[in-house]
């Protein structure tokens, strides 16, 4: 007897998002490259500056992933479906991926603007220690044996991390003096000509992201699916002599 | 309650009678002072008493981590984890009563370790000894909450003593800058900035309270 | 010995419906239906790998079922319901540095039992522990560990008692006592569930007998089994058929 596909509002919801996202994204990404290209370049910082396009968006989207993981592990805990822990575990996998590339980005971008590889500054330190944490994450549950219970140590797990943000916030904050991160967030201090490239870059980073995790979401589940079928037929009177 | 009690007494009873787990951790937070002091070759006092803060909680971590990797080998010798899973008590006071006791062994090492320390590298720690502590209390209420709870998840993991570090040493960041913080107020002459313990207490209450609830959970098969 | 229809005496103790346990793509338990009531001893047998250990740790709230219910005597849930149930498993639970006084001392204040004292000391003469009752549990044999482990199962005066092959490793003089321990409980109408190898005391001390094969029930007798030829029989049809 087969297995059906798990029908929860998280794999619906993944399912229904893939055609719409997969869309979205060519047509942004398209157009996103070409306001790069076309966008002036930095006077003081060349075209180094252009990495600013992509950076912000992507810590953005690190930050959602483990807000993802740390909600989808808090409700599978609380309703034992296994949906959420398949949105908690892909989402997991996108974010360390986004997250990386944040840490790899901002140091590029900072050797080109300050010379210096790497400054322990507030953003960069924090998003370094969700980095940690994603990978403890990860390593957590391929380190431990049985599919439920590394869910469950997971979900654990992403809740203590989730927490952690904000007390590292106030920790870094404390010990360190000034920060060393531009603080221009708002969309005029970027300068004629930026604006459009850092929207679409948000707008590419966010439905790229969403995408990945809709996929992801759907392997697991088939995953899931392929495995009991694989295992056969539950009774064991059915089985011929 | 009783079942705070009853696991803090069997857990510092046995340890008492094989004493095991408590020498391990002072000798290796003493070889790890040594090594400290090896590590700063001909360095001034004044940069020793700049540096000494944060050396101090760095051998107090390690020694937590050495202690704390062991407190649930003890559970699974004849699975006697199991049998604290099926007590009929909230699993909170079941993490209660091993946090408890992993403190007072972690603050037993600690003191000897501060005694060392101080003969290391100098330095005159009675006239703070009493707020010392209870900053250092406050640092171990936060490593051991974290600790007691992914112990008992790394517990059952491979590479068990791997994981354990890997999993709680970036939650300790909060503890350990609050901490540091204090200690070299108070290795400085200083009064204890507000920030810190604010800091720590926070950090406490947060992660007693994601422990004892997530413990539950943490249990189960 | 006792027939079908008195088998199940007093009220169920516990009852499962349509238990499953999946762990990843391995099916432990697919469908089984439980039920023990008080009074009453079951015996489970079944190959390795049957589910005969799933379906006991589900039974006694230590592993979740992945589908199915668990009902317990008094509408108790899977928490509460731990105050009344008792396990033995293949593990012993004991704290090797604490002697055996301390370990049952330790059990008794988990469970709050009242008169923990008196309890103790009336646990350890039945079994047979006195003389080492302050002896550090590291230091027991086999066979005492063993029934160190049944003492601290008991401790609480559990109405449900589940063992998981009790009798494997005991020597003949432990398991006639265990036998009558067994028989003890179903006189004080306390609900037993029995996994083991052992045809014969199954045979002897069972109200009724079910044969797990591939986590689902094979064989499910009407009531007491007849003699110990009986059992095999059925024991050995059920294998053939599954």
């Amino acid at each position: 007897m087969p297995a059906s596909l798990p029908n929860s509002a998280v794999d619906r919801a993944a399912n229904a998002l893939r055609l719409p996202t997969g869309i979205l994204l060519a047509v942004l990404a398209g157009a996103w490259l070409a306001a790069v290209a076309r966008a002036p370049l930095d006077s003081v910082q060349g075209v180094i500056q252009k990495i600013l396009y992509v950076h912000p968006p992507l810590a953005f989207a690190a930050y959602a992933g483990f807000a993802l993981t740390a909600i989808g592990g808090a409700l599978f805990l609380w309703r034992g479906d296994e949906a959420w822990d398949r949105l908690a575990r892909a989402s997991a996998e996108v974010g360390v991926l986004f997250c990386t590339l944040v840490i790899v980005t901002g140091p590029i971008w900072a050797k080109g603007t300050w010379g210096r590889w790497w400054s322990w500054d507030l953003r960069l330190t924090i998003t370094l220690l969700l980095w940690f944490v994603y990978l403890a994450y990860l390593l957590l549950r391929s380190f431990t044996e049985g599919s439920e219970r590394a869910a469950r140590f997971a979900a654990v797990y992403g809740i203590a991390g989730l927490a952690v943000i904000p007390l590292n916030y106030f920790a870094l904050d404390m010990a360190a003096g000034r920060s060393m991160h531009p603080e221009n967030l708002q969309q005029g201090s970027l300068g004629a000509g930026m604006g459009w490239p850092f929207a679409l870059g948000a707008g590419v980073c966010l439905v790229a992201f969403t995408q990945l995790l809709a996929r992801r979401i759907e392997i697991e589940a088939l995953r899931g699916a392929l495995a009991e079928r694989v295992a056969g037929a539950p009774t064991g009177l059915e089985r011929s002599s | 309650m009783n079942t705070l009690l009853a696991i803090l007494w069997k857990d510092l009873v046995s340890e008492w009678r094989s004493r095991d787990r408590i020498v391990a951790m002072a000798l290796f937070s003493f070889l790890v002072v040594v090594v400290l002091h090896f590590a700063l070759p001909g360095a001034d006092p004044a940069e020793v008493r700049r540096v000494a803060p944060g050396l101090l909680w760095v051998a107090y971590l390690f020694a937590a981590l050495l202690g704390l990797n062991r407190a649930f080998a003890l559970e699974l010798e004849n699975d006697a984890l199991s049998a604290l899973a099926m007590a009929p008590a909230d699993r909170g006071f079941v993490f209660l009563g091993k946090a408890a006791a992993n403190f007072v062994l972690l603050a037993v090492v600690q003191f000897a370790t501060a005694v060392v320390f101080g003969l290391a590298f100098a330095l005159d720690l009675v006239p703070v000894a009493g707020p010392l502590a209870g900053v250092v209390a406050l640092g171990s209420l936060g490593i051991c909450s974290v600790g007691t709870l992914f112990s008992a998840v790394a517990v059952r993991t491979r590479y068990r003593e791997v994981m354990l570090p890997l999993l709680i040493l970036p939650l300790l960041v909060p503890v350990l800058l609050g901490a540091v913080s204090a200690t070299a107020s108070l290795l400085q002459g200083e009064r204890v900035p507000f920030a810190s313990i604010q800091l720590l207490v926070v950090t406490d209450a947060v992660f007693l309270i994601v422990s004892f609830l997530g413990f539950e959970y943490v249990l189960d098969e | 010995m006792t027939s079908g229809a008195t088998a199940l005496h007093g009220a169920p103790v516990v009852s499962a419906a349509g238990l499953a346990k999946r762990f990843g793509p391995i099916t432990a338990l697919a469908g089984v239906d439980f039920e023990v009531g008080a009074g009453a001893v079951v015996a489970v047998l079944g190959p390795n790998g049957a589910g005969k250990t799933t379906l006991l740790r589900i039974l006694a709230g230590l592993a979740r079922p992945s589908a199915g219910a668990v009902r317990y005597a008094g509408g108790a849930d899977r928490r509460s319901a731990r105050r009344f149930v008792g396990y033995i498993g293949h593990a012993t639970f004991l704290y090797p540095q604490l002697t055996a006084r301390e370990n049952l001392h330790f059990t008794a204040q988990l469970y709050g039992v009242e008169d923990a004292d008196a309890r103790i000391a009336k646990l350890l003469a039945e079994l047979g522990l006195e003389a080492v009752a302050d002896r550090a549990a590291a230091s027991f044999s086999r066979g005492l560990a063993q029934r160190l482990a049944i003492a601290r199962a008991l401790v609480h005066d559990p109405r449900l008692v589940l063992l998981d092959e009790p009798f494997t490793g005991l020597d003949p003089v432990s398991a006639d006592r265990l036998a009558a321990r067994i028989e003890a409980l179903r006189g004080a109408a306390r609900a037993v569930v029995l996994v083991t190898h052992d045809l014969a005391r199954a045979a002897a001390l069972a109200d009724r007998a079910i044969v797990l094969v591939g986590g689902s029930v094979a064989f499910a007798s009407s009531g007491a089994p007849r003699s110990a030829g009986e059992l095999e029989h059925a024991y050995r049809s059920a294998l053939d058929a599954a």
